[in-house]
């Protein structure tokens, strides 16, 4: 058990991407959102073990972090589903009728739910994401998509949802059963 | 209707090219095309052309270009505030284009970055600048990595780094990513973000020009802005103020959204006829529908009508007497199939969500102008209640941090106002709760 408690909580290639931004703005401070980036990228969300690990293995303090986390919503505080479809809700897309991308993506994975066939995604509003010429606009996690309409956000919803799943989600869900075999 | 410098009548689609003349041009995105169309050669003339940072100042003032961020407000002359005085200064990009509506800076990218790192490194030499960042939005996937590979490249080839060109010229530029606030948009917040803290705005003055960034002097830009610096410098001023009108010199992105024909990013003239816009460059709406309302700049700018925009052209000067705004050149088209009431509750949603909350009528007015807004839209609007959300965006102007507060009652006094009859028509049924526009 000796080494688990020196252990970092962070790996090792993420552990270096985290000392290359601490060195590469004029304040230790500025890293903070290029860490958490960073973070969310390998672990999918930002737990607060992760948190207390910045500050004890790198420095962050804690009180900081935290004011970046709460302030800013791509960060997420929850672990998320393996796939986020974002639409965007503001005035362009929704004037193409986002709303009803919405209402159609919430409601199709409503529905696997409820059969019993899940589909590994969460949909979710989001603000004007600056493509509003070919509206509605949405995010697969980092994979923009145009011109969404209903139908296309069910097939996409299908397509990512027959592959492989991301490699921050796998970790996300393992990290996640440690937890709870730990408990 | 100003006088245009250059008339467009008869033009040929390449005389306006000052931003996107990489169009259609096969790999615009690589250093080898852009140099091919005359790239790092306005760099060139600045360093090795005998320029001093002067000059430079001097010949952007007299170009007349103007800040596309929103504000317009002139370029030269908000460099020349930096002080002389030796010391660190920053020049950072603003490329967190979150005004709805706006998509202008991600096309400057997607045809080729390295127009705003040439750009950048103009302004950072006149300025006196040896760091400058370009902040950009966090969603930016595509953008971020094409700024990213631009500045390597341009690291590579001796543009930036401890002696650009050979010249002694010291310049190290990097990206730096958001995460999701529009806030960090407006400069000062966008500052704080960099710092890495909370995007929230600061009280002005002091002026970022003089104490900015880590407390140094420090100029934020817009990224269109920068970039038609180049070509300013290449061509020189008279050839830019040939474009637009007196007050609003050269060329400007203009983003379309909402159901035109063709939607896209055009770069037109100031001065331009807003109708003709709508019409004949973009096709005129789908299926032939009716136009009710065009919001000209952005979800921050006041609504104008079908009949305001009439003999409307598109430049500082016109929106401004028209009680409106060329802000980023965001025109936004809305049929006559659409509830103005339903598009005030969208708005208000998203001032409520990016309010950054640290005024209270900011914080509280946001939150009562999408209540009572969605209370209409739900059929639980009373008369008076138009009169009501008018007077509460009235008691949030002038009396904040930032300006944002003033964005958020712009369209809240405006729809109201002209489309009274529209909220009329609401508080006499509630079966406008159930039905969905479109
Ligand atoms: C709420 C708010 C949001 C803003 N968002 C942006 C933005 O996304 N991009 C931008 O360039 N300017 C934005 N601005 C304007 C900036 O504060 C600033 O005026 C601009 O970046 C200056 O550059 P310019 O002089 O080149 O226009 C915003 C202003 C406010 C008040
Ligand atoms: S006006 Fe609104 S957005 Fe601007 S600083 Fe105040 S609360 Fe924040
Ligand atoms: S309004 Fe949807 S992308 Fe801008």
């Amino acid at each position: 058990m000796e080494t688990k408690v020196m252990a970092s909580f962070f790996s090792s290639a993420l552990n270096e991407k985290i000392k290359s931004f601490i060195g590469r703005y004029e304040t230790k401070r500025s890293s903070i959102l290029p860490v958490l980036h960073a973070v969310q990228d390998e672990n999918d969300w930002i737990s607060q073990e992760a948190v207390q690990a910045l500050e004890s293995e790198h420095g962050l303090s804690v009180v900081d972090v935290n004011e970046v986390l709460s302030f800013y919503t791509m960060y997420r505080k929850n672990p998320p589903k393996p796939y986020r479809l974002e639409v965007c809700g503001s005035i362009s897309c929704w004037l193409h009728g986002a709303d009803k991308t919405i209402a159609a993506a919430k409601a199709h994975i409503a529905e696997g739910e409820k059969n019993g066939n899940p589909v590994p995604f969460e949909c979710h509003k989001v603000e004007c994401l600056g493509v509003c010429g070919y509206a509605p606009v949405a995010l697969v996690n980092k994979d923009r998509h145009l011109n969404v309409t209903p139908e296309l956000a069910i097939k996409l919803i299908s397509e990512y949802s027959k592959k492989e799943l991301p490699a921050a989600a796998k970790k996300c869900a393992s990290d996640l059963a440690a937890r709870s075999a730990h408990q | 209707m100003p006088v245009m410098n250059s008339p467009y009548n008869g033009r040929q689609p390449n005389e306006f090219k000052i931003l996107t003349e990489l169009e259609g041009v096969p790999n615009s995105r690589s250093l080898e095309v852009y140099k091919k169309y005359g790239g790092y050669a306005a760099l060139e003339k600045v360093l090795k052309g005998g320029m001093s940072p002067d000059d430079v100042i001097n010949l952007v003032k007299a170009s007349g270009l103007r800040g596309r961020g929103g504000a317009g407000f002139p370029t030269g002359m908000k460099w020349g505030f930096v002080p002389k005085a030796p010391g660190e200064k920053y020049l950072i990009t603003n490329f967190d284009e979150g005004e709805p509506g706006t998509y202008k800076d991600r096309y400057i990218a997607e045809l080729n970055a390295h127009m705003l790192i040439e750009g950048k490194l103009i302004g950072a030499y006149a300025i006196g600048a040896s760091k400058s960042y370009i902040y950009l939005r966090g969603e930016f996937y595509d953008e971020i990595a094409w700024c990213e590979k631009a500045i390597k490249e341009a690291y590579d080839a001796g543009y930036l780094g401890d002696n650009v060109m050979g010249t002694g010229f010291k310049h190290h530029m990097d990206v730096y990513i958001g995460a999701g606030a529009y806030i960090c948009g407006e400069e000062t917040g966008l500052i704080s973000s960099l710092e890495g803290k909370k995007g929230q705005p600061k009280l002005k003055p002091p002026f970022p020009a003089v104490k900015g960034y880590l407390n140094k002097p420090t100029i934020v830009n817009n990224v269109e802005t920068l970039a038609a610096v180049p070509w300013i410098i290449r061509n020189g001023p008279e050839a830019y103020k040939k474009f637009g009108t007196e007050k609003s010199a050269g060329t400007k992105l203009f983003n379309i959204s909402g159901p035109v024909v063709r939607p896209g990013c055009y770069e037109l003239p100031l001065g331009y006829p807003l109708k003709r816009f709508i019409y004949e460059d973009c096709g005129g709406l789908i299926g032939g529908k009716k136009l009710k309302a065009v919001i000209p700049g952005g979800a921050s700018a006041p609504v104008l009508t079908a009949d305001e925009i009439e003999n409307i052209t598109m430049d500082y000067e016109a929106f401004a007497s028209a009680g409106t705004m060329l802000g980023s050149g965001a025109v936004i088209v809305i049929p006559e199939d659409v509830s103005m009431v339903h598009v005030l509750e969208n708005l208000m949603h998203f001032f409520k969500d990016e309010s950054c909350g640290q005024c209270t009528p900011c914080r509280e007015g946001t939150g009562w102008l999408l209540k009572m807004s969605r209370d209409i839209v739900n059929g639980d609007g009373v008369p008076g209640d138009a009169e009501k959300i008018a007077d509460v965006a009235g008691k949030m102007m002038g009396r904040t941090i930032c300006t944002f507060s003033d964005a958020a009652a712009g369209p809240a006094r405006s729809i109201p106002q002209k489309f009274a009859h529209e909220f009329v028509e609401f508080y006499k049924t509630k079966k406008n709760a159930v039905q969905a526009h479109g």
